[in-house]
């Protein structure tokens, strides 16, 4: 009989890529959530055996869907499978049960290693059932088609993980990540969107642009200015904040985030960007100033939103990465390799 | 390693002496260990005096306690940082390059610092980028105050108006 088991990811994409990882000798049924009650559901019909848990979901998170479980006192192996690869993620899901923590984009060798380790699967031992392939093939017909979108979505969390796990080593705080959004939106929108981020506080912002294989585009980090206090406390800057110190933390924030962020989405496609050099733009402005002035020349862009917040502090930033329509072609063509 | 390559590799040291901006990289004991003609031009002090020595050992007015805490999340996280002029004006006090025509006192800087990794992929070394932006700079503080004294002459326009 195949092994039951379950992958909770909000993102298509990331399920495919963790069922692909699955070993292919292993006899398994696959069973899908999209999110933590969904997950809860169908570990009290089906009762899986094996449950990889995605942190960051919209509806229940990673953490909720622990929660429920504990609470339930539901029986499942649980292997978190997660873009927030920071420390603290690792021992919190640890502590609330979960009996291992595997980093995404997750890879078939260490997934093996993973189920080998804890005696869950393994190649070598003779527990190995006839090869079926019949679960995965009914599988990739269950799952609705993976779309590019999803494709971005899961390479910028992924992205935004590592970069969200420097900020911390950095801050020595835990960072809470919300999910990337992944938007085309035309300039207007833009600047609707950014208004969203926040209508009244006044705000600080660096642009770094970026350009590499085909793809260019610029970072832009648009920072809370009620955020600076905190920041330069968690950063133990010693006496007054004046302008030039918002301007430093602002910069080691931006190198971290734009850097790590930059990084992380490079390495995914197998490319590398170069970076320009940072500017700072509109001390003390209102947001919709940020964009006014330069927002002409182009009507399109692809962007990813990324929203970190710093846990039981006052700091929250938004960084935003714009591609241009050019750099849309080739960033298809590369996504598209990770998807087949 | 073939002739060629060697002559190219040559060529290609040819240019990073020669380019026109700062280049220095440093150990994790902040020793320099290169140090190109921008860097011996605009000190005055020349490679082979610099080379092997730490850097707040010879030039002792450098800030070291902010450079050692830019520094740090460059070995550590293995991530690049960048430092913009508007944030320190300049790290090394060069000269204006156009001393002549120059309004400026000294060459305003922007500054990158690089994760170089050794073979076994641990950051043991930086390297640090100058690049001289004085044009930009005065040009950009000119704007900024030919902007308040037009807001100045307007506040006084609508005063004489009222």
């Amino acid at each position: 009989m195949p092994t039951k088991i379950l992958i909770t990811d909000d993102s298509s994409f990331a399920r495919k890529q963790m069922t692909r990882a699955l070993p292919s000798e292993w006899d398994v049924e696959v069973l899908n959530a999209a999110d933590g009650k969904e997950a809860i559901d169908v570990l009290l019909k089906d009762a899986p055996k094996v449950m990889f848990l995605d942190l960051n979901m919209p509806v229940m998170d990673g953490y909720e869907t622990l929660e429920a479980i504990i609470k339930q006192d539901i029986e499942v192996i649980v292997i978190v499978v997660s873009g927030d690869i920071q420390p603290l993620a690792v021992q919190r899901v640890t502590e609330m049960g979960a009996l291992e923590f595997v980093k995404k984009p997750i890879n078939k060798e260490e997934l093996s290693e993973v189920l080998r380790a804890h005696a869950i699967f393994d190649l070598n031992a003779k527990v190995v059932a006839a090869k079926s392939t019949k679960a995965l093939t009914t599988l990739v017909s269950e799952t609705e088609k993976t779309d590019m979108q999803e494709g971005y979505q899961e390479i910028a969390n992924v992205a935004m993980g590592r970069a969200a796990d420097l900020l911390a080593k950095l801050l020595d705080s835990f960072v809470v990540m919300p999910i990337p959004l992944v938007n085309m939106i035309e300039v207007s929108e833009l600047r609707m969107a950014i208004q969203q981020v926040d209508d009244n506080d006044m705000v600080s912002g660096v642009c770094q642009g970026f350009i590499g294989a085909g793809i260019a585009g610029e970072a832009l980090l648009i920072f809370n200015e009620a955020s600076f206090e905190d920041i330069a406390d968690l950063m133990k800057y010693v006496g007054d904040i004046d302008e030039s110190v918002q301007v430093e933390l602002l910069m080691d924030i931006a190198n971290v985030l734009i850097g790590a962020c930059l990084k992380g989405i490079a390495e995914q496609l197998d490319i590398s960007f170069s970076q320009g050099h940072p500017l700072v733009i509109g001390r003390h402005v209102k947001v919709d100033d940020l964009l006014s002035q330069n927002a002409r020349r182009w009507t399109k862009t692809l962007t990813i939103e990324m929203g970190y917040k710093i846990e039981d502090k006052n700091i929250s930033c938004d960084l935003l990465l714009l591609f241009t329509e050019d750099s849309i072609k080739p960033l298809d063509e590369l996504v598209s390799y990770l998807i087949d | 390693m073939s002739e060629i390559d060697v002559k190219e590799l040559q060529r290609i040291m040819g240019m990073l002496r020669s380019i026109d901006v700062g280049l220095m990289v440093l150990d994790e004991d902040f020793t320099i260990k290169v140090w190109n003609d921008f860097m011996t031009n605009h000190s005055g002090i020349r490679g082979e005096h610099v080379i092997g020595t730490n850097l707040f050992d010879r030039f002792n007015d450098l800030p070291e306690d902010w450079l050692r805490n830019k520094t740090r999340s460059v070995f550590q996280l293995n991530n690049s940082a960048f430092t913009t002029w508007e944030q320190r004006p300049y790290l090394f006090k060069f000269n204006n390059y156009r001393p002549i025509t120059g309004t400026a006192d000294f060459m305003y800087q922007n500054i990158t610092f690089l994760p170089l990794s050794s073979a076994d992929g641990t950051v043991d070394h930086i390297g640090v980028i100058v690049y001289d932006v004085t044009d930009v700079a005065v040009g950009r503080m000119a704007l900024e105050q030919a902007n308040e004294e037009i807001g100045k002459l307007r506040k006084s326009v609508s005063k004489k108006q009222s």
